[in-house]
Protein backbone atom coordinates (compact mmCIF):
# COMPACT_ATOMS: atom_id res chain seq x y z
CA UNK A 1 0.00 0.00 0.00
CA UNK A 2 3.07 2.26 0.11
CA UNK A 3 3.03 4.79 -2.69
CA UNK A 4 6.31 5.89 -4.20
CA UNK A 5 7.29 8.92 -2.15
CA UNK A 6 7.31 12.01 -4.27
CA UNK A 7 8.53 15.33 -3.00
CA UNK A 8 5.76 17.37 -1.45
CA UNK A 9 6.38 20.77 0.04
CA UNK A 10 5.30 21.23 3.64
CA UNK A 11 3.54 24.47 2.81
CA UNK A 12 1.62 22.68 0.07
CA UNK A 13 0.42 20.11 2.63
CA UNK A 14 -0.81 22.79 4.99
CA UNK A 15 -2.56 24.73 2.23
CA UNK A 16 -4.12 21.49 1.03
CA UNK A 17 -5.61 20.87 4.47
CA UNK A 18 -7.00 24.37 4.72
CA UNK A 19 -8.38 24.79 1.19
CA UNK A 20 -8.47 21.88 -1.22
CA UNK A 21 -9.28 19.20 1.34
CA UNK A 22 -10.92 21.27 4.05
CA UNK A 23 -12.57 18.78 6.38
CA UNK A 24 -15.92 20.53 6.58
CA UNK A 25 -16.36 22.54 3.40
CA UNK A 26 -14.64 20.19 0.95
CA UNK A 27 -14.63 16.68 2.36
CA UNK A 28 -17.93 17.25 4.19
CA UNK A 29 -17.05 15.10 7.20
CA UNK A 30 -17.23 15.82 10.92
CA UNK A 31 -20.32 17.95 10.44
CA UNK A 32 -21.68 16.88 13.81
CA UNK A 33 -19.17 18.84 15.93
CA UNK A 34 -19.18 21.66 13.42
CA UNK A 35 -22.80 22.24 14.39
CA UNK A 36 -22.78 21.18 18.02
CA UNK A 37 -20.14 23.56 19.36
CA UNK A 38 -20.20 26.52 16.99
CA UNK A 39 -22.79 28.72 18.68
CA UNK A 40 -20.03 30.94 20.01
CA UNK A 41 -16.59 31.78 18.63
CA UNK A 42 -14.91 30.86 21.90
CA UNK A 43 -16.29 27.32 21.89
CA UNK A 44 -15.59 26.83 18.19
CA UNK A 45 -12.02 28.00 18.62
CA UNK A 46 -11.30 25.88 21.70
CA UNK A 47 -12.60 22.71 20.12
CA UNK A 48 -10.68 23.57 16.95
CA UNK A 49 -7.45 23.81 18.94
CA UNK A 50 -8.09 20.47 20.64
CA UNK A 51 -8.78 18.82 17.28
CA UNK A 52 -5.69 20.44 15.75
CA UNK A 53 -3.53 18.95 18.48
CA UNK A 54 -5.11 15.47 18.35
CA UNK A 55 -5.05 15.39 14.54
CA UNK A 56 -1.37 16.32 14.41
CA UNK A 57 -0.36 13.81 17.08
CA UNK A 58 -2.43 11.00 15.54
CA UNK A 59 -1.06 11.65 12.05
CA UNK A 60 2.50 11.71 13.37
CA UNK A 61 2.05 8.50 15.34
CA UNK A 62 0.43 6.70 12.44
CA UNK A 63 3.11 7.99 10.07
CA UNK A 64 5.80 6.68 12.40
CA UNK A 65 4.23 3.27 12.87
CA UNK A 66 2.93 2.74 9.33
CA UNK A 67 5.38 -0.06 8.50
CA UNK A 68 4.83 -1.75 11.81
CA UNK A 69 1.03 -1.86 11.72
CA UNK A 70 -0.40 -4.90 9.95
CA UNK A 71 -2.87 -3.71 7.27
CA UNK A 72 -5.58 -6.08 8.47
CA UNK A 73 -5.85 -4.49 11.87
CA UNK A 74 -5.00 -0.94 10.97
CA UNK A 75 -8.42 0.51 11.86
CA UNK A 76 -8.48 -0.80 15.46
CA UNK A 77 -4.90 0.37 15.87
CA UNK A 78 -5.80 3.83 14.55
CA UNK A 79 -8.68 3.92 17.00
CA UNK A 80 -6.32 3.01 19.83
CA UNK A 81 -3.96 5.79 18.83
CA UNK A 82 -6.80 8.30 18.52
CA UNK A 83 -8.40 7.41 21.83
CA UNK A 84 -5.02 7.40 23.53
CA UNK A 85 -4.20 10.92 22.42
CA UNK A 86 -7.70 12.15 23.18
CA UNK A 87 -7.45 10.79 26.72
CA UNK A 88 -4.08 12.46 27.13
CA UNK A 89 -5.47 15.82 25.96
CA UNK A 90 -8.50 15.34 28.19
CA UNK A 91 -6.45 14.71 31.31
CA UNK A 92 -3.90 17.44 30.58
CA UNK A 93 -6.62 20.01 30.00
CA UNK A 94 -8.53 19.00 33.12
CA UNK A 95 -5.34 19.44 35.13
CA UNK A 96 -3.76 22.51 33.57
CA UNK A 97 -6.47 24.41 31.66
CA UNK A 98 -9.43 24.15 33.98
CA UNK A 99 -11.36 27.16 32.73
CA UNK A 100 -11.30 26.05 29.11
CA UNK A 101 -11.97 22.47 30.14
CA UNK A 102 -15.18 23.49 31.89
CA UNK A 103 -16.48 24.80 28.57
CA UNK A 104 -15.40 22.12 26.13
CA UNK A 105 -14.51 19.14 28.33
CA UNK A 106 -17.66 17.43 27.16
CA UNK A 107 -16.62 17.72 23.53
CA UNK A 108 -13.01 16.67 24.01
CA UNK A 109 -14.01 13.11 24.71
CA UNK A 110 -16.14 12.84 21.58
CA UNK A 111 -13.18 13.77 19.39
CA UNK A 112 -12.54 10.01 19.47
CA UNK A 113 -15.54 9.56 17.20
CA UNK A 114 -14.70 12.34 14.75
CA UNK A 115 -14.59 10.90 11.25
CA UNK A 116 -12.08 13.54 10.20
CA UNK A 117 -9.31 12.23 12.44
CA UNK A 118 -9.66 8.62 11.33
CA UNK A 119 -10.06 9.76 7.73
CA UNK A 120 -6.74 11.63 7.72
CA UNK A 121 -4.96 8.72 9.38
CA UNK A 122 -6.33 6.27 6.83
CA UNK A 123 -6.20 8.47 3.72
CA UNK A 124 -2.86 10.10 4.29
CA UNK A 125 -0.74 9.21 7.30
CA UNK A 126 -0.82 5.45 6.73
CA UNK A 127 0.71 5.98 3.29
CA UNK A 128 3.20 8.80 3.81
CA UNK A 129 6.43 9.63 5.59
CA UNK A 130 6.18 10.86 9.13
CA UNK A 131 7.15 14.46 8.36
CA UNK A 132 4.56 14.68 5.58
CA UNK A 133 1.99 13.13 7.89
CA UNK A 134 2.80 15.68 10.55
CA UNK A 135 2.24 18.61 8.22
CA UNK A 136 -0.87 17.03 6.75
CA UNK A 137 -2.28 16.71 10.28
CA UNK A 138 -1.32 20.29 11.02
CA UNK A 139 -2.94 21.47 7.79
CA UNK A 140 -6.20 19.63 8.11
CA UNK A 141 -6.39 20.49 11.81
CA UNK A 142 -5.93 24.16 10.92
CA UNK A 143 -8.52 23.82 8.17
CA UNK A 144 -10.98 22.41 10.70
CA UNK A 145 -10.17 25.13 13.21
CA UNK A 146 -10.64 27.88 10.63
CA UNK A 147 -13.92 26.37 9.42
CA UNK A 148 -15.26 26.21 12.99
CA UNK A 149 -14.28 29.81 13.66
CA UNK A 150 -15.94 31.03 10.44
CA UNK A 151 -19.15 29.14 11.21
CA UNK A 152 -19.26 30.28 14.81
CA UNK A 153 -18.53 33.88 13.79
CA UNK A 154 -21.77 34.02 11.81
CA UNK A 155 -23.79 32.08 14.35
CA UNK A 156 -22.68 34.15 17.31
CA UNK A 157 -23.16 37.43 15.45
CA UNK A 158 -26.62 36.56 14.14
CA UNK A 159 -27.83 34.41 17.02
CA UNK A 160 -26.63 36.46 19.98
CA UNK A 161 -25.65 39.78 18.47
CA UNK A 162 -22.20 39.47 20.04
CA UNK A 163 -18.65 38.66 18.98
CA UNK A 164 -16.41 36.90 21.51
CA UNK A 165 -19.03 37.88 24.09
CA UNK A 166 -18.96 41.62 23.32
CA UNK A 167 -22.29 43.06 22.21
CA UNK A 168 -22.17 44.29 18.61
CA UNK A 169 -25.72 44.40 17.31
CA UNK A 170 -28.38 45.93 19.52
CA UNK A 171 -31.38 44.29 17.94
CA UNK A 172 -33.30 41.20 18.90
CA UNK A 173 -31.03 38.37 17.70
CA UNK A 174 -32.17 35.51 15.49
CA UNK A 175 -32.66 32.82 18.09
CA UNK A 176 -32.67 30.08 15.45
CA UNK A 177 -28.99 30.70 14.73
CA UNK A 178 -27.77 29.40 18.09
CA UNK A 179 -29.90 26.27 17.74
CA UNK A 180 -28.77 23.29 15.62
CA UNK A 181 -31.06 24.39 12.78
CA UNK A 182 -29.04 27.57 12.41
CA UNK A 183 -25.86 25.52 12.35
CA UNK A 184 -27.10 23.56 9.35
CA UNK A 185 -28.16 26.74 7.59
CA UNK A 186 -24.81 28.45 8.13
CA UNK A 187 -22.75 25.41 7.13
CA UNK A 188 -24.89 24.93 4.01
CA UNK A 189 -24.73 28.55 2.94
CA UNK A 190 -20.99 28.81 3.55
CA UNK A 191 -20.37 25.59 1.66
CA UNK A 192 -22.39 26.94 -1.24
CA UNK A 193 -20.43 30.17 -1.13
CA UNK A 194 -17.04 28.41 -1.15
CA UNK A 195 -18.21 26.13 -3.95
CA UNK A 196 -19.28 29.15 -5.95
CA UNK A 197 -15.84 30.74 -5.50
CA UNK A 198 -14.18 27.47 -6.48
CA UNK A 199 -16.25 27.03 -9.63
CA UNK A 200 -16.35 30.67 -10.67
CA UNK A 201 -12.70 31.60 -10.14
CA UNK A 202 -10.71 28.38 -10.06
CA UNK A 203 -12.64 26.20 -12.47
CA UNK A 204 -13.21 23.52 -9.81
CA UNK A 205 -16.13 21.17 -9.54
CA UNK A 206 -17.30 22.11 -6.06
CA UNK A 207 -17.36 19.98 -2.93
CA UNK A 208 -18.58 16.46 -2.92
CA UNK A 209 -18.38 13.50 -0.63
CA UNK A 210 -20.32 11.46 1.84
CA UNK A 211 -21.01 13.03 5.19
CA UNK A 212 -19.87 11.55 8.45
CA UNK A 213 -19.97 12.34 12.10
CA UNK B 1 -3.70 -15.40 6.50
CA UNK B 2 -0.41 -17.15 7.19
CA UNK B 3 0.93 -18.00 10.64
CA UNK B 4 3.39 -15.19 10.10
CA UNK B 5 0.52 -12.74 9.74
CA UNK B 6 -1.11 -14.01 12.89
CA UNK B 7 2.15 -13.60 14.75
CA UNK B 8 2.64 -10.11 13.42
CA UNK B 9 -0.92 -9.07 14.30
CA UNK B 10 -0.52 -10.43 17.82
CA UNK B 11 2.76 -8.64 18.22
CA UNK B 12 1.19 -5.42 16.87
CA UNK B 13 -1.66 -5.50 19.31
CA UNK B 14 0.41 -6.46 22.32
CA UNK B 15 3.12 -3.87 21.76
CA UNK B 16 0.84 -0.98 20.86
CA UNK B 17 -1.76 -1.58 23.53
CA UNK B 18 0.96 -1.97 26.11
CA UNK B 19 2.61 1.26 24.98
CA UNK B 20 -0.72 3.06 24.95
CA UNK B 21 -1.57 1.74 28.39
CA UNK B 22 1.76 2.83 29.81
CA UNK B 23 1.44 6.30 28.32
CA UNK B 24 -2.04 6.75 29.74
CA UNK B 25 -0.97 5.42 33.11
CA UNK B 26 1.91 7.88 33.23
CA UNK B 27 -0.25 10.86 32.30
CA UNK B 28 -2.94 9.77 34.72
CA UNK B 29 -0.48 9.42 37.57
CA UNK B 30 0.82 12.90 36.89
CA UNK B 31 -2.53 14.66 36.39
CA UNK B 32 -5.03 12.94 38.64
CA UNK B 33 -3.88 14.55 41.93
CA UNK B 34 -3.99 17.95 40.22
CA UNK B 35 -7.45 17.28 38.78
CA UNK B 36 -8.68 16.12 42.19
CA UNK B 37 -7.27 19.22 43.88
CA UNK B 38 -8.72 21.49 41.16
CA UNK B 39 -12.17 19.99 41.63
CA UNK B 40 -12.00 20.32 45.40
CA UNK B 41 -10.84 23.91 45.12
CA UNK B 42 -13.49 24.89 42.60
CA UNK B 43 -16.19 23.35 44.77
CA UNK B 44 -14.97 25.00 47.95
CA UNK B 45 -14.86 28.33 46.15
CA UNK B 46 -18.37 27.93 44.74
CA UNK B 47 -19.69 27.11 48.22
CA UNK B 48 -17.88 30.02 49.84
CA UNK B 49 -19.44 32.38 47.30
CA UNK B 50 -22.88 31.17 48.34
CA UNK B 51 -22.25 32.27 51.95
CA UNK B 52 -19.44 34.82 51.97
CA UNK B 53 -20.01 35.64 55.65
CA UNK B 54 -19.42 32.04 56.74
CA UNK B 55 -15.94 31.07 57.89
CA UNK B 56 -16.55 27.32 57.76
CA UNK B 57 -18.57 25.33 55.25
CA UNK B 58 -19.20 22.01 56.99
CA UNK B 59 -19.94 18.53 55.77
CA UNK B 60 -21.75 16.05 57.95
CA UNK B 61 -19.93 12.81 58.71
CA UNK B 62 -21.33 9.86 60.60
CA UNK B 63 -19.75 6.63 61.73
CA UNK B 64 -22.39 3.89 61.78
CA UNK B 65 -22.99 0.42 60.37
CA UNK B 66 -24.01 1.76 56.96
CA UNK B 67 -21.05 4.06 56.46
CA UNK B 68 -18.61 1.43 57.74
CA UNK B 69 -20.12 -1.01 55.26
CA UNK B 70 -19.51 1.55 52.49
CA UNK B 71 -15.88 1.84 53.59
CA UNK B 72 -15.51 -1.90 53.37
CA UNK B 73 -16.91 -1.88 49.82
CA UNK B 74 -14.39 0.78 48.81
CA UNK B 75 -11.59 -1.59 49.74
CA UNK B 76 -10.47 0.06 52.97
CA UNK B 77 -8.65 -2.56 55.07
CA UNK B 78 -10.29 -4.18 58.10
CA UNK B 79 -7.61 -2.79 60.41
CA UNK B 80 -8.75 0.77 59.73
CA UNK B 81 -12.42 -0.10 59.99
CA UNK B 82 -11.69 -1.84 63.28
CA UNK B 83 -10.18 1.33 64.70
CA UNK B 84 -13.21 3.34 63.57
CA UNK B 85 -15.64 0.99 65.36
CA UNK B 86 -15.01 2.88 68.60
CA UNK B 87 -16.50 6.00 66.99
CA UNK B 88 -19.76 4.27 66.10
CA UNK B 89 -22.73 6.55 66.64
CA UNK B 90 -20.75 9.78 66.41
CA UNK B 91 -21.53 12.62 64.08
CA UNK B 92 -19.08 15.28 62.95
CA UNK B 93 -20.22 18.57 61.44
CA UNK B 94 -16.91 19.86 60.12
CA UNK B 95 -15.23 21.12 56.97
CA UNK B 96 -13.56 18.35 55.02
CA UNK B 97 -10.02 19.38 56.03
CA UNK B 98 -10.92 19.56 59.71
CA UNK B 99 -12.52 16.14 59.56
CA UNK B 100 -9.35 14.73 58.03
CA UNK B 101 -7.45 16.14 61.03
CA UNK B 102 -10.04 14.67 63.40
CA UNK B 103 -9.56 11.25 61.83
CA UNK B 104 -5.84 11.47 62.51
CA UNK B 105 -6.57 11.32 66.24
CA UNK B 106 -7.94 7.81 65.77
CA UNK B 107 -5.93 6.54 62.80
CA UNK B 108 -2.30 6.92 61.90
CA UNK B 109 -1.21 9.77 59.64
CA UNK B 110 -0.25 7.37 56.86
CA UNK B 111 -3.57 5.51 56.99
CA UNK B 112 -5.57 8.72 56.67
CA UNK B 113 -3.41 10.05 53.84
CA UNK B 114 -3.61 6.83 51.86
CA UNK B 115 -7.39 6.46 52.12
CA UNK B 116 -8.37 10.14 52.28
CA UNK B 117 -10.78 10.11 49.30
CA UNK B 118 -12.42 6.85 50.45
CA UNK B 119 -12.79 7.93 54.08
CA UNK B 120 -14.22 11.36 53.35
CA UNK B 121 -16.57 9.96 50.73
CA UNK B 122 -17.95 6.96 52.57
CA UNK B 123 -18.47 8.60 55.96
CA UNK B 124 -20.15 11.64 54.43
CA UNK B 125 -23.93 11.69 54.96
CA UNK B 126 -24.87 15.22 53.90
CA UNK B 127 -26.39 14.01 50.67
CA UNK B 128 -29.84 13.50 49.25
CA UNK B 129 -31.42 12.42 45.99
CA UNK B 130 -33.93 14.84 44.43
CA UNK B 131 -35.31 13.28 41.22
CA UNK B 132 -33.00 10.35 41.90
CA UNK B 133 -29.93 12.51 41.36
CA UNK B 134 -27.09 12.79 43.82
CA UNK B 135 -26.98 16.17 45.57
CA UNK B 136 -25.29 17.51 48.70
CA UNK B 137 -26.08 20.00 51.43
CA UNK B 138 -23.76 21.86 53.76
CA UNK B 139 -23.86 23.62 57.09
CA UNK B 140 -22.43 27.15 57.14
CA UNK B 141 -20.83 28.23 60.41
CA UNK B 142 -19.38 31.46 61.68
CA UNK B 143 -17.31 31.37 64.84
CA UNK B 144 -18.66 27.92 65.58
CA UNK B 145 -22.28 29.07 65.32
CA UNK B 146 -24.56 27.72 62.58
CA UNK B 147 -25.62 30.67 60.43
CA UNK B 148 -27.26 28.88 57.54
CA UNK B 149 -27.30 26.04 55.07
CA UNK B 150 -26.26 25.55 51.48
CA UNK B 151 -28.27 23.00 49.55
CA UNK B 152 -27.81 21.52 46.12
CA UNK B 153 -31.05 20.52 44.45
CA UNK B 154 -32.50 19.58 41.06
CA UNK B 155 -35.58 21.01 39.38
CA UNK B 156 -37.25 19.32 36.44
CA UNK B 157 -37.15 21.96 33.73
CA UNK B 158 -38.40 22.08 30.16
CA UNK B 159 -35.59 20.11 28.56
CA UNK B 160 -33.26 19.20 31.43
CA UNK B 161 -32.85 18.76 35.14
CA UNK B 162 -31.63 22.09 36.42
CA UNK B 163 -28.79 21.74 38.90
CA UNK B 164 -29.26 24.45 41.54
CA UNK B 165 -27.31 25.58 44.59
CA UNK B 166 -29.05 27.80 47.14
CA UNK B 167 -28.21 29.26 50.53
CA UNK B 168 -30.69 29.90 53.34
CA UNK B 169 -30.26 31.36 56.81
CA UNK B 170 -31.40 29.57 59.96
CA UNK B 171 -34.95 30.89 59.44
CA UNK B 172 -35.00 29.32 55.98
CA UNK B 173 -35.01 32.67 54.20
CA UNK B 174 -33.24 32.37 50.84
CA UNK B 175 -29.98 34.32 50.68
CA UNK B 176 -28.63 33.45 47.28
CA UNK B 177 -29.13 30.98 44.47
CA UNK B 178 -26.86 29.82 41.71
CA UNK B 179 -27.51 27.69 38.63
CA UNK B 180 -24.75 25.10 38.29
CA UNK B 181 -25.87 23.28 35.19
CA UNK B 182 -28.83 23.09 32.85
CA UNK B 183 -29.76 22.52 29.21
CA UNK B 184 -32.83 24.75 28.88
CA UNK B 185 -33.73 26.42 25.58
CA UNK B 186 -31.07 28.96 24.57
CA UNK B 187 -32.54 32.46 24.54
CA UNK B 188 -35.61 31.51 26.58
CA UNK B 189 -35.08 29.14 29.49
CA UNK B 190 -31.41 29.94 29.82
CA UNK B 191 -32.37 33.30 31.29
CA UNK B 192 -32.47 31.48 34.63
CA UNK B 193 -28.71 32.14 34.65
CA UNK B 194 -29.22 35.91 34.53
CA UNK B 195 -28.58 38.00 37.62
CA UNK B 196 -32.00 39.72 37.58
CA UNK B 197 -33.63 36.32 37.83
CA UNK B 198 -31.35 34.90 40.51
CA UNK B 199 -31.35 38.07 42.60
CA UNK B 200 -35.11 38.08 43.09
CA UNK B 201 -34.79 34.97 45.27
CA UNK B 202 -33.02 36.93 47.98
CA UNK B 203 -35.19 37.32 51.05
CA UNK B 204 -37.94 34.95 49.90
CA UNK B 205 -39.37 32.52 52.41
CA UNK B 206 -41.11 29.29 51.53
CA UNK B 207 -44.54 31.00 51.22
CA UNK B 208 -43.24 33.35 48.56
CA UNK B 209 -41.41 30.82 46.41
CA UNK B 210 -44.29 30.82 43.97
CA UNK B 211 -44.22 31.87 40.37
CA UNK B 212 -46.19 34.93 39.29
CA UNK B 213 -46.99 35.16 35.59
CA UNK B 214 -48.95 38.39 35.72
CA UNK B 215 -45.99 40.63 36.48
CA UNK B 216 -47.96 42.46 39.18
CA UNK B 217 -47.36 40.48 42.37
CA UNK B 218 -43.78 41.48 42.99
CA UNK B 219 -43.59 39.61 46.29
CA UNK B 220 -43.48 36.35 44.31
CA UNK B 221 -40.92 35.05 41.81
CA UNK B 222 -41.41 36.70 38.41
CA UNK B 223 -41.70 34.25 35.54
CA UNK B 224 -39.34 34.54 32.58
CA UNK B 225 -41.35 35.40 29.46
CA UNK B 226 -41.81 32.27 27.41
CA UNK B 227 -40.13 30.07 30.01
CA UNK B 228 -42.64 29.53 32.80
CA UNK B 229 -41.66 25.88 33.08
CA UNK B 230 -38.00 26.70 33.65
CA UNK B 231 -38.97 29.35 36.19
CA UNK B 232 -41.20 26.93 38.09
CA UNK B 233 -38.49 24.28 37.98
CA UNK B 234 -36.07 26.59 39.76
CA UNK B 235 -38.44 28.26 42.22
CA UNK B 236 -40.84 25.50 43.18
CA UNK B 237 -39.45 22.13 42.16
CA UNK B 238 -35.91 23.16 43.02
CA UNK B 239 -35.54 25.69 45.82
CA UNK B 240 -38.91 25.25 47.57
CA UNK B 241 -38.64 21.45 47.67
CA UNK B 242 -35.05 21.83 48.78
CA UNK B 243 -36.10 23.91 51.78
CA UNK B 244 -38.90 21.47 52.63
CA UNK B 245 -36.37 18.66 52.63
CA UNK B 246 -33.90 20.63 54.70
CA UNK B 247 -36.54 21.33 57.34
CA UNK B 248 -37.42 17.65 57.51
CA UNK B 249 -33.85 16.44 57.77
CA UNK B 250 -33.01 18.98 60.46
CA UNK B 251 -36.07 17.99 62.49
CA UNK B 252 -34.93 14.39 62.19
CA UNK B 253 -37.96 13.29 60.19
CA UNK B 254 -35.63 12.00 57.50
CA UNK B 255 -32.24 10.46 58.13
CA UNK B 256 -29.13 12.11 56.71
CA UNK B 257 -27.94 10.53 53.52
CA UNK B 258 -31.10 8.60 52.73
CA UNK B 259 -33.82 10.83 51.24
Amino acid sequence: MELPEEKISYLQLIKNGIFKENTIFRLVISLCPSIAVTNSIRNGFLLGVAVLFVQTMVNTTVGLLRHFIHPRIRIPIFMLIISGWVSVVDMLMAAYAREAYKEIGLYIQIIVAFASILARAEMFASKHRVDYSFFDGLGSGLGFLIALVIISFFRELLGRGTLLGYPIVHAKPLLIMVMPTGGFLVVGLLMGFFNWIDIRFYGGKGAGGAGGH
Amino acid sequence: MTPKDILKITLNLVVLYLAGGLLLAAVYAKTSPIIYRNNELAKAQALQEMMPEADEICYIYEVNDETLEKLKKKGVPESIIGKLEQLKGSRFIQPKDTFVQTLKQYLSEAEVEEYKPELTKALQVNEWFPHGKHAEYFVAKKGGQVIGYIVQTFGKGYSSYIDILFAVDTNFIVQRINILHHAETPGLGDEIEMDWFKNQFKGKDIEHLKVDKTGTKKEYIQAITGATISTRAVAEDGVKNGILFLQKVLKGEVKHGTA
